[in-house]
């Protein structure tokens, strides 16, 4: 019987790893397991063993029967992985084809700008507030320090209506209604479409504006410089620098310009900043003590600064593009590009 | 503003190069938009004299020159034909580039050597007006006391250096050669010398200035009128120097006098006007408003009608200058002028901007006028213009001025605080330095403690209070001192709250879905041509457009009553450059004037508009995009059939949300199609996101669902064509009633065998009870009675 018992144990070790297919593997576990297989059939001469010996032979009936049935498990197991590897194998497609579905559409070049500085000014602190662009005279010039015959009005050709109404020419006119609607300390920023009367490759009729105001008690220079080295930063990347220059602009005094380091060569004189290192971007200075009291807060208790800049220029900075017109042209080929 | 390099120099020490010159008025304040040598394409070209002129031994036209150009001799072709043995002419020898690209190279011409070319005046960038001889067709021909072998620059006074300055609006003391002097001068830490204002009277002489001119200023406007007079005037080219200052800055030499006049007005920013005293009936000027309807011919050969804004500078019987803008021919300085008397004065701003701006007049004078000159100005311009004419010695100045002054402009004191000026800038500046700074620019000023008292020129009518004070001391301290400053944000300032912007978070969401959605944003002008209205068959309030008065032409001149046509005119764009399929949007603002003209501001709406054409896509692939965009907003939309006109009648809708029209979308209406050549598969769709931003915000509540499996019913009814499935799935919806849990339709059939006009419905019904598993009985009873409703009423027959 232990004879046997090890025979087939050997029979089986033997033939499995001969064993080429899962039909075989079958055939074998029937041969050994099935009803009359050669294990089921010895095990039939069990009781012929003598009781003495029982334990013995029970304890090797069972390390042959789990050897035999590991085997083929361990086989059959074999033979699945590997029709599952061929049938995966088979499943395989071309990766490269194109997708399905809606293909994602893209924001417009300047306004996704607008939202990228927004959400900018949001975090420290800002809140968005937006105005007519059809504007009175009052509101556009008279109420930020630049009356009729004020000669800073030779700065904008502006497109009227009548004439104490037109199309804004800046952003601007949103401070003196933000300065005559809030109370401060505030903190504006303010996009949108401004008008002027001028058109080439650099002006377009129509272009957009973003303007911040900050009305409180302790402000000055230095934190405009501060704010704006951080704005800066965050728009155009972390080794962005600016300086500034002094300027002129009727509803701020001091004025000046604001430059920033070339998003394009970072600082070393490129085409783009046509080797200054540095590109002209921002209006900006501490408002007009004259422009607060115009708008009914106290210029002695409260300062301000505020700052501005032409959103399409700062876009087109941002991705290299030379002409502004092509901003209006909505070519799908064109915007698709800023997906 | 145009000013030169020398004739900075004439007035300020200038120990720096033009570049750094540049870069330092730059960083100060005024910026330097370009610089430019005036020799910059006379470098290899000398003053030579022809010795010896022989015919070409190969060619006619050419003759061949032996010319000594100082150092040596040399030999040159040319097929010029007013050269002559004897003449100084400008010669350029190899290695020169001239200013119209020519560049001269050792050559054989024919077989004969040429080492170099004679230059027209052309081709050295100068006219006739600047120097004698050069507007000939032909080549140059110079004094013949030249100095031979010396650089042409030198010779003809080319060697300047032209800076052209951006002077900002509160600047106008810097419209002149003077003021910019003085910047220079606190820049550089030197001071301005003196303007020499000198000129010898004949004290032989009786005659005095009323003997020859008297002035009768009638008018508010002209604060101050100065004249003086000269006799003996010599009208004749002015000297070399004074003509290349002139032409430096770009202004035509003339004559003596009128160059002086011009040569002031850039120096000292002073405008002046010179008269022939012969043409001033009775020997009196008058300074009057005009009368409406005067005519006057001025210095640019047109006619201008007058009225009474003008201020006019008259004798007894004509108008004579366009004051402080042009002069009048009737009465200017001409060849025959023997006596003259100039006027130096300062007009009203407002009013010369009034008139200058009208006729579209713009001269040198007209933009300093109206910028404001300062009062003391005036008398000092007539002074610097007298001792110019007795330098130039064309003609003998008379005694004595008239000066008819209104108002003059006195120095001011200001009174300023120390802290306050350091508390705007955010920095601490030593006081010394102030004090420094602000001496630097002639502001005398005593510091006591806090207090700053300062003695404001009258030419710096800027400056009004510590924050004018603080930028004249930051622009001359230096803005670096920014970059050594802390960096800590808003140091001394509370947090401030940012408060949402619910219009523009509506439409920025609304925007990024759509993306998602495959739509790409596009940004059109706001104005266009009126043919929309014809165009979109529009008949109501949007068919009055508000009109610009002064648009960039007749196709940019009206504002948007929709956003449709900026979407219908992109897609026309889009196709006719080969972009067949779109989904594109635009959010911005529609005008609509309460009435016209516009007497108050009109209302803006900002409107979300969308077009699509694309193969497949239908008023139901619409209609999904706007569900899925309001979804957010509301679950109670409602849809009516719109009225838009240039909407499909039958396959468009209004959205209501609340009673109120919110949107619509459908297919464009194919005469609109037409009208704008789109495809017929055109859908377009808006969003009032002004008003659905006023919407109150949709409040989520989230109730159980059942833990017992729902139950599904089909039911296929059919009914008239004219059925809307929107008000059957309502009826089903609530014949449900506490059980009901979904419904959608999922099939629609038509088939002659169900009737005419009928089709055929298939309707899942979803069921559910929160409490128990459903019985067959409660199931079969609620099909029951949404079956009976829609029986009720639709007339529905179960299938």
């Amino acid at each position: 019987m232990e004879k046997e018992l090890m025979k087939i144990k050997d029979e089986v070790a033997t033939s499995i790893s001969s064993i080429s297919d899962k039909k075989e593997l079958i055939e074998l576990k029937l041969q050994i397991l099935g009803k009359s297989g050669k294990l089921t059939n010895l095990l039939k001469g069990m009781r012929d063993v003598p009781a003495e010996d029982r334990p013995r032979v029970g304890a090797l009936v069972n390390e042959v029967r789990n050897f035999i049935e590991n085997a083929i498990s361990e086989k059959e197991k074999y033979f699945a992985d590997i029709e599952l590897q061929n049938k995966l194998n088979n499943e395989k497609v071309d990766i490269t084809l194109p997708s399905k579905g809606i293909k994602t559409g893209a924001l417009h070049p300047v306004s996704s700008m607008i939202d990228r500085f927004v959400d900018i000014c949001v975090n420290l602190g800002f809140s968005v507030v937006e105005g007519p662009e059809i504007e009175s005279d009052y509101y556009n010039f008279e109420a930020v320090n630049t009356p009729k015959s004020h000669p800073a009005r030779d700065m904008q050709d502006s497109f009227y209506f009548t004439d104490n109404i037109l199309l804004r020419t800046q952003t601007t006119a949103v401070q003196a209604r933000a300065m005559q609607e809030m109370k401060p300390p505030f903190k504006i920023i303010v996009p949108g479409k401004t008008y002027r009367n001028d058109s080439d490759a650099t002006h377009s009729p129509m272009f957009n504006q973003l303007e911040g105001l900050v009305v409180d008690e302790n402000v000055s220079m230095a934190d405009l410089k501060n704010l704006l080295s951080v704005m800066m930063k965050r728009l155009f990347g972390e080794d962005t620098k600016i300086r500034f220059r002094p300027s002129y602009f009727p509803f701020t005094e001091p004025s000046i310009e604001v430059d920033v380091s070339c998003p394009q060569c970072h600082g070393e004189g490129c085409k783009l900043c046509k080797g200054s290192g540095y590109l002209e971007l921002l209006g900006a200075g501490v408002v007009n003590p004259k422009v607060l009291d115009f708008n009914g807060i106290n210029s002695k208790k409260y300062k301000g600064f505020a700052f501005g800049f032409g959103i399409d220029r700062a876009s087109m900075l941002f991705t290299g593009n030379t002409d502004m017109r092509s901003l209006f042209k909505n070519d799908i080929r064109f915007l698709k590009q800023s997906r | 503003m145009k000013v030169t390099y020398k004739w900075l120099k004439e007035y300020v020490n200038i120990n720096c190069s033009p570049e750094e010159l540049a870069e330092k008025l730059t960083k100060s304040g005024f910026e330097v938009e370009e610089m430019f040598y005036q020799n910059q394409y006379l470098h290899d070209v000398v003053v030579g004299k022809i010795l010896k002129i022989e015919k070409h031994p190969q060619a006619d036209r050419l003759v061949v020159c032996q010319v000594d150009i100082g150092d040596k001799t040399t030999q040159i072709i040319t097929a010029a034909t007013n050269v002559f043995e004897g003449a100084v002419v400008p010669v350029s020898l190899p290695g020169a580039n001239l200013v119209n690209g020519i560049n001269i190279q050792p050559t054989k011409m024919r077989g004969v050597e040429s080492n170099g070319m004679f230059c027209s005046g052309h081709e050295l960038g100068i006219d006739e007006n600047y120097f004698e001889g050069a507007g000939v067709d032909g080549i140059l021909i110079l004094p013949n006391d030249m100095k031979i072998g010396q650089p042409i620059e030198k010779a003809l006074a080319l060697d300047d250096v032209v800076l052209d300055v951006y002077i900002t609006p509160n600047r106008p003391d810097c419209l002149s050669v003077i003021g910019i002097a003085r910047e220079v001068a606190a820049i550089l830490g030197e001071s301005v010398k003196k303007v020499n204002l000198n000129y010898p009277i004949d004290i032989y002489s009786k005659d005095t200035i009323h003997d020859y001119i008297d002035v009768d200023n009638q008018t508010e406007n002209c604060p101050r009128y100065c004249m003086g007079a000269v006799t003996n005037v010599k009208i004749e080219r002015s000297p070399l120097w004074m003509r290349a200052r002139l032409n430096a800055v770009g202004i035509k030499p003339i004559n003596t006098i009128v160059d002086i006049t011009n040569y002031v007005l850039v120096e000292m920013g002073q405008p002046l006007h010179a008269f022939d005293q012969s043409l001033i009936n009775d020997s009196k000027i008058i300074v009057r408003q005009a009368k409406d309807g005067e005519e006057i011919e001025v210095l640019n050969g047109f006619s201008y009608k007058l009225d009474e804004k003008d201020i006019v500078i008259a004798d007894k019987d004509k108008p004579m200058v366009i004051a402080g803008i042009i002069g009048g021919t009737n009465s200017c300085i001409n060849n025959d002028t023997k006596t003259c008397v100039i006027e130096s004065a300062v007009f009203d701003l407002k009013s010369i901007r009034t008139s200058s701006r009208k006729f579209g007049i713009r001269t040198d004078s007209s933009a300093r006028n109206e910028k404001g000159i300062n009062l003391a100005n005036a008398e000092v311009g007539l002074s610097r213009a007298l001792s110019l004419v007795s330098k130039l010695n064309c003609g003998k100045v008379v005694r004595g001025i008239i000066d008819k002054a209104r108002d003059k402009n006195e120095k001011r004191v200001l009174n300023g605080s120390i802290t306050h000026i350091n508390e705007i800038l955010g920095v601490e500046i030593p006081t010394s330095k102030i004090s420094q700074i602000l001496n630097s620019l002639e502001i005398e000023n005593k510091i006591v403690g806090d207090k700053i008292e300062c003695i404001i020129p009258p030419y710096r009518q800027d400056i009004e209070n510590d924050n004018d004070l603080a930028e004249e001391i930051i622009r001359l301290y230096g803005y670096d001192v920014y970059d050594k400053t802390d960096n800590v944000l808003f140091k001394n300032s509370p947090i401030t709250e940012s408060v949402v912007n619910k219009k523009y978070s509506l439409e920025r969401t609304f925007r990024n879905a759509l993306v998602e959605k495959g739509f790409y944003e596009i940004m059109t002008f706001s104005f266009g041509s009126n043919d929309f209205v014809k165009k979109m068959l529009l008949n109501d309030d949007r068919a009055n457009p508000i009109k610009i008065s002064n648009p960039l032409g007749e196709n940019f001149a009206y504002m948007r009553t929709t956003m449709a046509n900026s979407l219908f005119s992109t897609a026309v764009y889009n196709l006719s450059v080969g972009n067949k399929e779109m989904r594109i949007f635009e959010c911005a603002k529609v005008f609509k004037a309460k009435e016209l003209p516009l007497k108050e501001l009109p209302e803006e709406t900002n409107i979300l508009g969308m077009y699509v054409c694309e193969n497949g896509f239908d008023f139901f692939n619409l209609k999904n995009v706007f569900e899925s965009l309001l979804i957010k907003i509301s679950d109670k939309l409602k849809l009516k059939r719109s009225s838009e006109p240039y909407l499909h009648p039958g396959i468009s809708a209004d959205i209501f949300i609340n009673g109120e029209k919110v949107g619509c979308f459908g297919k464009v209406h194919p005469l609109v199609c037409k009208n704008y050549e789109l495809p017929n598969e055109s859908f377009y769709g808006e969003l009032n996101t002004s008003l659905l931003s006023t919407l109150p915000e949709k409040k989520i509540v989230l109730k159980q669902v059942s833990k017992y499996p729902n139950v599904e019913r089909d039911l296929a009814v059919v009914v008239d064509e004219e059925i809307e499935v929107g008000q059957m799935l309502d009826a089903i919806k609530s014949a449900c009633g506490n059980l009901f849990f979904d419904v959608s339709l999922f099939d629609v059939y038509r088939n002659e065998s169900l009737g005419v006009n009928k089709k055929s419905l298939a309707f899942n019904i979803i069921l559910s009870d929160l409490n128990k598993t459903l019985t067959d009985e409660e199931i079969n009873k609620t099909v029951n009675k949404v079956l009976k409703s829609l029986q009720f009423r639709f007339g529905a027959v179960l299938r």
